[in-house]
């Protein structure tokens, strides 16, 4: 029991807003909250940041700040687009890649090779892209039907799905099984039900895309944490001298990690053309680059943190395409997790936060209470607001590589 | 005896420098060899060439009596080489042993075998009798745990020569000693030690053989069983060493600042000082020893005002002064001169007459009728900074890089007296300059002592702390531990207050 206790009071952050939206979720009014749709385009939504925020941590790792990101997602929107155009969807993933890859690849050349400051090269990167997009679609595209300077033609077929076999009714040896997740969740058992939904959102009708999505997660723990490379590319975003004393190539390791960093951000590019709507479209990334970067913030540098900032980001934008109503669920629901923080920094003594809490706590209250919606210039603006708030309460002891965004010369100490 | 290194002419210039001329060295196998010299003497030149990290003009290297070409670290490495930088090389987010296997492996994709590293690396430590937890970050380590790490850093890659430079600058007494232990322990197992160094007792201590540098010129080796301090200092700077001036205690009766119970606290809660009380009279220095980071550096910015304090009381002469900003504060007569002179004292891409403005930007005299900058007076103050602390530059336009950091400091020195101040306080006043600076600064701080001045020093010297003191506190994880009287002690026994062993 005391385990249990010790374990909440680590982890409230991440239980009590959980169990929070499940409770609200039992109200029919708010039940997309928790219903495997939801928790089915928070997926698809989420994975794009998850890409993106994964190449930020590549790069910032080797100690180079990447706000080239989004820049570096849009290449990805295009090359994916004129991949898939050209050789279909697998070529769609591959030739974002290779496009983000290739802005990376000058990101590298501009911070490393040349001393740029990270920043003004990203940002040089971020305008470029624009351009360059809307150039190649033009040039590629030219007389093309249904092709016009902001959008490509259709990429024909798609990447395949699947759904897992017994749990949520896949196929094992072409015969169709049971559908264990989805008649749970469709019985309403409190709690049972809700995990359910979740579980079935993430398991059912999901692309391969998706699954390597994921497993880029693991897959960058290892490559990070338990390789030679991985270990060089995180000294060299520490302490570039010392790693250089002990012959580390660090320009070497730096242009890996940016390069990397533009090839996931491509990655992200094209998942967005080929799980959305299989056209290349000027804008079309919304700035997913920079909520990427905040969700390398939110994820302290670490992957799996990565993974949860965009999981959170993905499940407030999955709410609001799927159901105003629940948003204004979302609303009592910032209220009593705001209650709860305010508890939490009562019994730690902390009064001037708590009364900040306690108030912006009340405010929501009083929000629900005297409304039935949240107006509709405000749900498109929820995901945002989320990373906001959450960016906001989150601690902010982010343990940032020591050394990123400094230029480093060659034999020089610093 | 095997010669485990023998350097032979070595010549070595850089623009309008020769900093090596025709140097040779010979180091026995299994020994420990000292090269000691001011700053600028060229033993640093010396070391970065047998560590390939710069290339001579002319002569050769052998390596244990192996005519040897060594272009970069690496060739230094593979011939048995191993250098532990004055500069700890070491990422403060690594485990320690990460930091020990970094680089060993090539970058590759597979799996790092950390149970085995870990057993080769324990077999290290307990061969040469280093204590180190190999799971601890970095960060949480002390200084001398790091360059224990440093050391076994360069061993467990098969360093059978290590290089050592000035690996005591940045230790307290009783590290000193665990560093010459370890040194010991691995001039038994027949490791070469090459020891870098300014420090005279030290080196005499330790050393088996001595080479003198001067001017980039190697002036001679000698048995250290057979040399005193005395000639070693004349040797090193050509005239007989300066000491910190003795004191003739004359505190005046003005009570020039008195702190009253002040203490502070991060935004953890933790305390950074606590519940601190002195008083500072005229004519006096007040000496604050600690190791670095047990407040000190806190305590005087309170004073300065950039710190904040959650309770306590400064007065400055007669007037409190909590509630002043820092702009203030300096007007009433407080002057700063920081630890770190590139980063906090000057801006070093400014001219030196930009520079002298820099903290007295609201005074009266460096401000025209338009209120813009009022150069000229400000040329004049440069110049006569320039003038009295012999600073060598070309003018007063010179920007503040192109000194020397010898000169640098003694730059902001001159600022920081020029407008005879009431209170100093002085952090790290002499760190890391050659001894003529050195000599001048120590002049120049007693003598505007001697004028009135309240003075308070921090510094990691311990001898200069003991020499320019008329009392020394000992700060002590944010406590005033001790007051002592400096004529009363040795550094020894300070270091046993500043960490704590003694009460």
């Amino acid at each position: 029991m005391d385990d249990l206790i010790n374990f909440f009071k680590k982890k409230y952050v991440i239980i009590a807003p959980l169990l929070i939206i499940i409770f609200i979720a039992q109200n029919e009014q708010y039940s997309q909250l928790t219903s495997s749709g939801t928790f089915g385009s928070a997926l698809r939504l989420s994975i794009p940041i998850l890409l993106a925020g994964l190449g930020g941590l590549f790069s910032e790792r080797t100690g180079v700040v990447n706000i080239g990101l989004e820049g570096m997602m849009i290449m990805g929107t295009w090359f994916g687009a004129w991949g898939g155009f050209m050789y279909g969807p697998w070529g769609g993933v591959l030739f974002g890649l290779i496009g983000g890859g290739l802005f990376g690849l000058i990101h590298a050349i501009a911070t490393v090779s040349f001393q740029v400051d990270h920043i003004v090269s990203g940002v040089a990167i971020n305008i470029l892209a624009v351009g360059a997009a809307r150039f190649f679609n033009i040039l590629a595209f030219d007389g093309i039907a249904f092709a016009s300077s902001t959008a490509s033609p259709r990429i024909e077929g798609e990447v395949g799905k699947f759904n897992l076999p017994f749990l949520t009714g896949g196929t094992l040896n072409g015969n169709e099984t049971s559908n264990i997740l989805g008649d749970l969740e469709n019985a309403n058992i409190f709690l049972i039900s809700d995990i359910s939904g979740l579980l079935v959102g993430l398991t059912s009708n999901i692309s391969y895309f998706t699954i390597i999505a994921l497993l880029l997660v693991p897959i960058s723990v290892y490559v990070l944490w338990r390789t030679p490379i991985g270990l060089q590319m995180r000294s060299v975003g520490e302490y570039p001298s010392g790693s250089e004393s002990l012959g580390v190539n660090v320009y070497l390791m730096k242009y890996i990690g940016v390069i990397i960093s533009g090839c996931l951000a491509g990655l992200a590019g094209a998942y967005l053309v080929l799980e959305g709507p299989n056209v290349y479209l000027q804008g079309q990334t919304g700035g997913r680059g920079f909520i990427g970067l905040a969700s390398l913030l939110f994820g302290n540098y670490r992957p799996l943190g990565v993974l949860m900032g965009a999981g959170l980001f993905g499940f407030a934008d999955a709410l609001q395409l799927r159901s105003e109503e629940a948003i204004h669920g979302l609303l009592i629901a910032v209220a009593l997790f705001l209650f709860v923080l305010t508890i939490n920094n009562l019994s730690k003594r902390n009064f001037k936060v708590s009364t900040g809490t306690f108030i912006t706590g009340l405010f929501f209250l009083v929000w629900y209470l005297n409304s039935t919606s949240v107006p509709i210039q405000f749900i498109y603006f929820t995901p945002h607001l989320t990373t906001l708030v959450v960016l906001s309460f989150s601690k902010q002891k982010f343990r940032m590589p020591k050394k990123v965004g400094v230029a480093y010369k060659k034999g020089e100490l610093n | 005896m095997n010669k485990a290194i023998t350097v032979s002419n070595i010549t070595k210039s850089y623009p309008g420098v020769l900093a090596n001329s025709n140097v040779s060295l010979e180091v026995s196998e299994g020994s420990i060899h000292a090269i000691v010299g001011e700053n600028g003497a060229g033993k640093s030149t010396l070391m970065k060439i047998l560590y390939g990290m710069v290339k001579p003009d002319d002569g050769s290297i052998s390596i244990f009596e192996k005519i040897t070409q060594l272009s970069s670290p690496k060739d230094a490495i593979d011939s048995g080489l191993g250098m532990v930088h004055q500069h700890f090389m070491l990422a403060d987010n690594l485990s320690v042993l990460e930091s020990v296997i970094l680089g060993i492996d090539n970058a590759t994709l597979k799996n790092i075998n950390l149970r085995r590293y870990k057993s080769e690396i324990m077999e290290v430590i307990n061969k040469y009798n280093l204590n180190i937890n190999l799971d601890k970050t970095i960060d949480e380590l002390g200084v001398g745990e790091k360059q224990r790490v440093e050391i076994l850093k360069v061993l467990f890659r098969g360093a059978k020569i290590l290089i050592l430079d000035e690996p005591t600058a940045v230790l307290v007494p009783q590290e000193v000693e665990e560093l010459f232990n370890n040194l010991r322990d691995l001039k038994d197992n027949g490791v070469t030690i090459i020891f870098i160094s300014h420090k005279l007792d030290e080196v005499l201590e330790i050393a088996d053989e001595i080479s003198v540098m001067r001017g980039g010129v190697m002036v001679n080796t000698v048995d250290s069983e057979n040399i005193s301090k005395k000639e070693l200092a004349e040797m090193m700077i050509g005239k007989s060493l300066p000491k910190p001036p003795e004191r003739q205690s004359s505190v005046g009766d003005l009570k020039i600042l008195s702190v009253e119970n002040l203490s502070a606290s991060n935004d953890d809660g933790k305390d950074i000082f606590n519940d601190i009380t002195f008083d500072l009279q005229s004519s006096e220095i007040l000496g604050i020893a600690g190791v670095e980071g047990n407040g000190q550096r806190e305590l005087v910015e309170a004073i300065i005002g950039i710190q904040e304090y959650n309770s306590g009381s400064i007065r400055l002469k007669d007037e409190i002064i909590d509630d002043l900003g820092i702009r203030e504060r300096l007007g009433l007569g407080i002057s700063f001169i920081p630890e770190d002179r590139q980063a906090q004292a000057l801006i070093m891409d400014m001219t030196l007459t930009n520079n002298i403005i820099l903290g007295r930007q609201s005074l009266k005299k460096y401000k025209t009728k338009l209120t813009t900058v009022n150069l000229s007076n400000a040329t004049t103050a440069s110049e006569s900074v320039i003038g009295n602390f012999d600073v060598k530059t070309p003018n007063a336009n010179t920007i503040a890089t192109a000194l020397s950091g010898g000169n640098q400091q003694k730059y902001v020195v001159g600022r920081e007296l020029e407008d005879n101040p009431t209170l100093l306080i002085a952090s790290q006043p002499t760190r890391g300059i050659d001894i003529g600076a050195q000599a001048l600064i120590w002049e120049k701080l007693r003598s505007t002592r001697d004028d009135g001045l309240g003075v308070i020093l921090i510094s990691a010297d311990l001898e200069e702390l003991i020499g320019l003191s008329d009392r020394i506190v000992v700060i002590y994880q944010g406590n005033f531990v001790a007051e002592l009287k400096p004529d009363e002690i040795t550094p020894e026994i300070l270091g046993s207050y500043m960490t704590g062993l003694r009460k």
